[in-house]
């Protein structure tokens, strides 16, 4: 009896431990990928595209004041499990006239090394502002949706999303 | 010279009338590499192939426009919304950084 138990407890603790290392597996391999590049001439990849959030909003906005707004209605999983399909849904509760509009969303990402996702520049006949799309997210971050309205001004929101198998291969 | 890629547009609901808006989804298989991956077998960093515009015409005139970058899903979806104003074609025009152009269209029934 006491023989049966000290094996399935170990077969427990192990199962557990197996379920556990994956992740630490990868952060750790992931650790020792960047220690290996930093070491090397090569630097750490970086791709052409590549803009911290700060400087792709600077871009997009050519430096203009952007307010938080409660009028974007951003969807995206509290809990995404697979990093490499996330799907993102905008809707800007805001005219669509001549008079007032809005012009373009801009889907953006707070850690991958491209911060910027899509832009999307509607017209009337679009009736709805509204987006979906899926991206790839390489780590638990948030999601931005920056929108551009037809006076210049723009608005934002942005909802973090937990990512456990990160999506950038 | 473009390959034929395999690319779907979807227009929600399936009946709809003149002055309805309806969902228009564009689906496209397409790798969307960012350049940073590496390939499992030999190592070698897959080069970044990913769409990069896509417009939706009707008729021919440009009513969205998109600018694409490598974020997006492999195999990836877009979905707008747009006013039926008459029998027609929507034709999603995309291209991708390597210089690919091509090209889906779906025809705009209208019941009434």
């Amino acid at each position: 009896m006491e023989r049966r138990k000290f094996i399935q407890s170990i077969l427990t603790a192990s199962a557990v431990a197996m379920v556990a290392t994956p992740n630490q597996l990868m952060a750790e391999e992931a650790k020792k990928e960047a220690k290996a590049e930093a070491k090397t001439d090569t630097p750490a990849l970086k791709g052409p595209n590549d803009l911290t959030l700060e400087e792709a909003i600077k871009v997009i906005t050519g430096g203009k004041e952007v307010k938080k707004s409660d009028k974007i209605k951003l969807t995206v999983p509290e809990i995404a499990e697979n990093g490499a399909v996330v799907p993102v849904k905008v809707l800007v509760n805001h005219p669509m006239t001549e008079k007032e509009s809005v012009k373009a969303i801009h889907v953006l990402n707070t850690a991958n090394g491209n911060t910027r996702c899509v832009d999307v520049l509607l017209t009337l006949a679009n009736v709805e502002a509204y987006f979906a799309t899926r991206i790839k997210l390489s780590q638990t971050q948030e999601v931005m949706a920056l929108v551009e309205l037809s006076d210049g001004t723009f608005i934002n929101t942005a909802k973090s999303v937990k990512v456990t198998i990160g999506g950038c291969g | 010279m473009a390959e034929k890629r395999k690319a779907m547009v979807k227009i929600k609901p399936k009946k709809f009338k003149v002055g309805d808006t309806v969902k228009v989804d564009f689906i496209v298989i397409h790798p969307m590499d960012t350049g940073m991956a590496k390939d499992k077998e030999t190592g070698k960093i897959i080069e970044a192939h990913y769409i990069d515009n896509i417009t939706f015409s009707f008729d021919g005139k440009p009513f969205t426009t998109m600018k694409v970058w490598e974020s997006v899903s492999t195999n990836p979806y877009f979905s707008i919304k747009y006013k039926v104003t008459g029998k027609g074609k929507i034709t999603v025009d995309y291209t991708d950084n390597k210089g690919e152009k091509n090209s889906k269209s779906k025809k705009v029934k209208p019941k009434a």
